[in-house]
């Protein structure tokens, strides 16, 4: 289980001082979305949960360990961004073998494979990451976290700017994964259909607070 | 905030050894020079008349060069931005790219084929009208055209880039409030161009005021001299040690204030690639035919000096050129100098630019006090050549070779390596780090989220995005070092040479068909680096930075 304990986080931009304080929970094969205007500091409550940045007081916990103080490669969570998930240079097996620690050639190659059908792209294998489009890209970007086997995963708002079919499938997929290898999964996003469609539980960011819908 | 250092260890640590490095060495030079001054004439109290008078036209040789430069720029770089269709249009912007690393003896070289008492501007007069332009060329409107050639170029390329990025939108509203050309200029075009108006002729400004070569040759007489040409001149005509001294105090002091209050100083250099701005309209027919002139004009300019050494060179005797064996010698130390500084510099961009980033990104090393001042030392230390004039540098050094026993060669060429690495690294640090900063931005998130880091991160991370730019230095810089005639002038002679101060020996003995032959060399080397080794690196390439 996730914890979020009253992590406390500040900082000032030009006009003025912006004050976060986070407090959130969310079980094994549990999916929770964050809701919020833009600049309400949804990407902020990931990027501390993941160790991007530096919490002033507060603690998270998983499974009853505190992962505070752990530099983000350490932490185990597995993130997809909005943008540069991939490596676009680079072939869609590559790209999901980066997020390997120690790479076995032959289980490997089983393993990429199997995890390709699952998201649907098993031809894709070799393909060059730019030749995708962002819908495939996305689906690597979701392979890869899920061969990294953590136990949470963050999505900071993946699925925008897909069409809305695409759109669907991950979304579908995300439920899927959650429920079937009984991971943690935060989503953030601005759209609250997303939401209303796998999400177990919502919270709104408001005023630097969340608040469970 | 001390765990942040500690985690970001291993690209700040060689950073800040570079950094330091390069601060001892601006430290050494300028203690040396100091500790050879007389204790009982204080050099800042009372500057000589002849020092005033260098000072006086220095500055203003450095003042007419920027202004003209800069109004050619904008002119040019306005005129180019709106004829994306004119012919032969990117072959003259690689041209005008090119023209920051022609050696400025070519330019001279070109310039006097053109433009010199038996140039081919003479001869048509003559022809023509039956009378002769009267060596024009030499004194300050000299200096001054070849300012412009090299410098009105630079500005244009940074400028058109500027132009280009102007979102064609604001385009669209202009056309659609009926805005005139020049009320278009004034509210959409001067505002996104005027930054970099300002960094661009603080540079041309540094150049020229530090200009040596085109001085050297173009400025005729002693009235037409600069403080570096007078440097020279005091070291190795006089032999009077104490007036170099107190010019090298007096352009050091200069240069030290210009460039420590251009906080903002940036150099501006993309690389040859220019983004076209297609507006699917036309400009009206008079305006039109004012920027292909406009073109026409500097385009013919810029080439055709470039044009008479081609044709000039090729008349040359190439064998007798390669039996010499001074122009052998010139040609191989040349190749190794540039080639060892190009490594050198590319080496030390990559690791300043490494650790310069990491205070920029707020998700590295948060800002603190100590970070701003880490920070401030990379940043000056990237731009010392711009502070320390290379024949300040190099009288620093002629002094440290008469204070310390070690061979002449050794001094000469950790002299020349030495100016060469500081020349081109303003240049490099501007363009390799927003590229670094880029990438870091990008994929820094997920390079931590999946441990990516030292090697593997260099090989899947960095180079893949950054090789475009490192080939671009890699051109930029051993070009520079290939071209130089700063350095080489205090410490060169017959047994140590380079292509440049051999070509100068050339037309100093009037040996014009076989300073013709090694001048097309010398261009030919120049522009097949600058303009195919940036190519290699790009091949193949499906990283986008």
């Amino acid at each position: 289980m996730l914890k979020v304990n009253s992590i406390v986080y500040k900082y000032k931009d030009e006009n003025q001082e912006n004050r976060y304080d986070f407090t959130l929970e969310a079980n094994r094969g549990e999916i929770v979305g964050i809701i919020g205007a833009s600049g309400n500091g949804k990407s902020t409550l990931l990027d501390l949960i993941s160790g991007f940045l530096t919490p002033i007081s507060g603690d998270i916990t998983n499974d009853d360990k505190n992962i505070s103080n752990l530099m983000p490669e350490k932490r185990p969570i597995t993130i997809l961004f909005q943008n540069y998930n991939l490596f676009e240079h680079l072939s869609v097996e590559k790209n999901i073998l980066l997020g390997i620690e120690n790479i076995n050639r032959k289980n490997d190659a089983e393993k990429i494979d199997e995890i390709l059908k699952e998201v649907g792209l098993e031809e894709y294998k070799k393909k060059i990451a730019s030749s995708l489009s962002g819908g495939q890209q996305q689906r690597v970007a979701l392979a890869r976290a899920l061969l990294r086997n953590k136990p949470i995963l963050l999505l900071d708002e993946p699925f925008t700017g897909l069409d809305f079919q695409t759109r669907t499938t991950m979304l579908k997929l995300v439920k899927k994964i959650t429920k079937t290898k009984q991971i943690c999964t935060i989503m953030v996003t601005h759209d609250s259909s997303d939401c209303d469609k796998i999400a177990d539980k919502v919270y709104e960011v408001k005023n630097g607070k969340l608040t469970l819908l | 905030m001390i765990k942040q250092y500690i985690r970001f260890r291993s690209s700040l640590i060689p950073g800040l050894l570079i950094s330091s490095f390069l601060l001892s060495l601006a430290f050494a030079i300028f203690f040396t020079l100091f500790g050879a001054t007389d204790p009982n004439e204080p050099l800042f109290l009372i500057l000589s008349q002849r020092v005033l008078t260098l000072l006086k036209f220095t500055v203003f040789q450095a003042t007419l060069s920027t202004i003209f430069s800069i109004i050619i720029g904008i002119i040019l770089a306005w005129s180019l931005a709106h004829q994306p269709r004119f012919f032969a249009r990117s072959l003259l912007i690689a041209l005008f790219s090119s023209s920051l690393v022609l050696p400025t003896i070519i330019v001279v070289f070109g310039l006097i084929t053109i433009l010199g008492r038996n140039g081919w501007l003479n001869h048509l007069s003559l022809y023509l009208f039956h009378s002769s332009f009267e060596g024009f060329l030499y004194g300050l409107s000299g200096i001054l055209i070849a300012h412009v050639y090299l410098n009105a170029s630079y500005a244009t390329r940074t400028l058109l880039h500027n132009f280009e990025s102007i979102p064609k939108e604001r385009y669209k509203l202009a056309k659609s409030l009926g805005f005139s050309v020049f009320k278009r200029f004034l509210l959409i075009e001067w505002p996104a161009i005027k930054q970099s108006v300002l960094s661009v002729s603080s540079i041309i400004f540094l150049l020229c005021f530090t200009s040596f070569a085109i001085v050297l040759i173009l400025g005729g007489n002693p009235s037409y001299n600069t403080l570096e040409v007078a440097i020279y001149e005091a070291v190795k005509l006089d032999f009077d040690i104490s007036l170099a001294l107190e010019l090298a105090f007096v352009q050091l002091s200069i240069s030290l204030v210009l460039v420590f209050f251009s906080s903002s100083l940036k150099t501006n250099i993309s690389n040859l690639k220019t983004q076209s701005l297609l507006i699917p309209w036309k400009e009206p027919f008079f305006i039109s035919l004012l920027q292909v002139f406009s073109i026409f004009a500097f385009g013919l300019f810029f080439i055709l000096p470039l044009l008479a050494i081609v044709i000039d060179g090729i008349g040359a005797d190439f064998i007798k050129i390669v039996e010499s064996t001074v122009f052998v010698k010139s040609f191989f130390t040349s190749i190794v100098i540039a080639s060892v500084s190009c490594v050198i510099t590319v080496v030390f961009t990559i690791f300043l630019s490494n650790a310069k980033r990491n205070f920029a990104l707020k998700s590295r090393i948060p800002q603190s006090k100590i970070g701003k001042v880490l920070e401030f030392f990379i940043s000056f230390s990237g731009t010392l050549y711009l502070a320390i004039p290379s024949l300040v540098l190099g009288l620093g050094f002629f002094l440290l070779s008469q204070k310390f026993e070690a061979p002449f060669l050794f001094w000469a060429i950790s002299a020349l390596l030495s100016a060469n690495v500081l020349m081109s690294l303003p240049f490099s640090m501007s363009i390799l780090y927003p590229a670094m900063l880029k990438t870091a931005t990008k994929y820094d998130k997920l390079c931590f989220s999946l441990d990516i880091k030292g090697f593997r991160r260099w090989i899947y991370c960095e180079w893949p995005y950054l090789k475009e730019s490192i080939g671009y230095i890699v051109a930029l810089s051993f070009c520079l070092s290939l071209g130089d005639l700063g350095i080489i002038s205090l410490f060169g002679n017959q047994d140590f040479s380079t292509l440049p101060w051999y070509l100068y020996g050339l037309m100093g003995s009037y040996q014009n068909s076989d300073a013709s032959g090694v001048a097309l060399i010398l261009l030919s080397l120049t522009l097949s680096v600058f303009l195919f080794v940036p190519k290699i690196f790009a091949k193949g390439n499906f990283a986008k930075s």
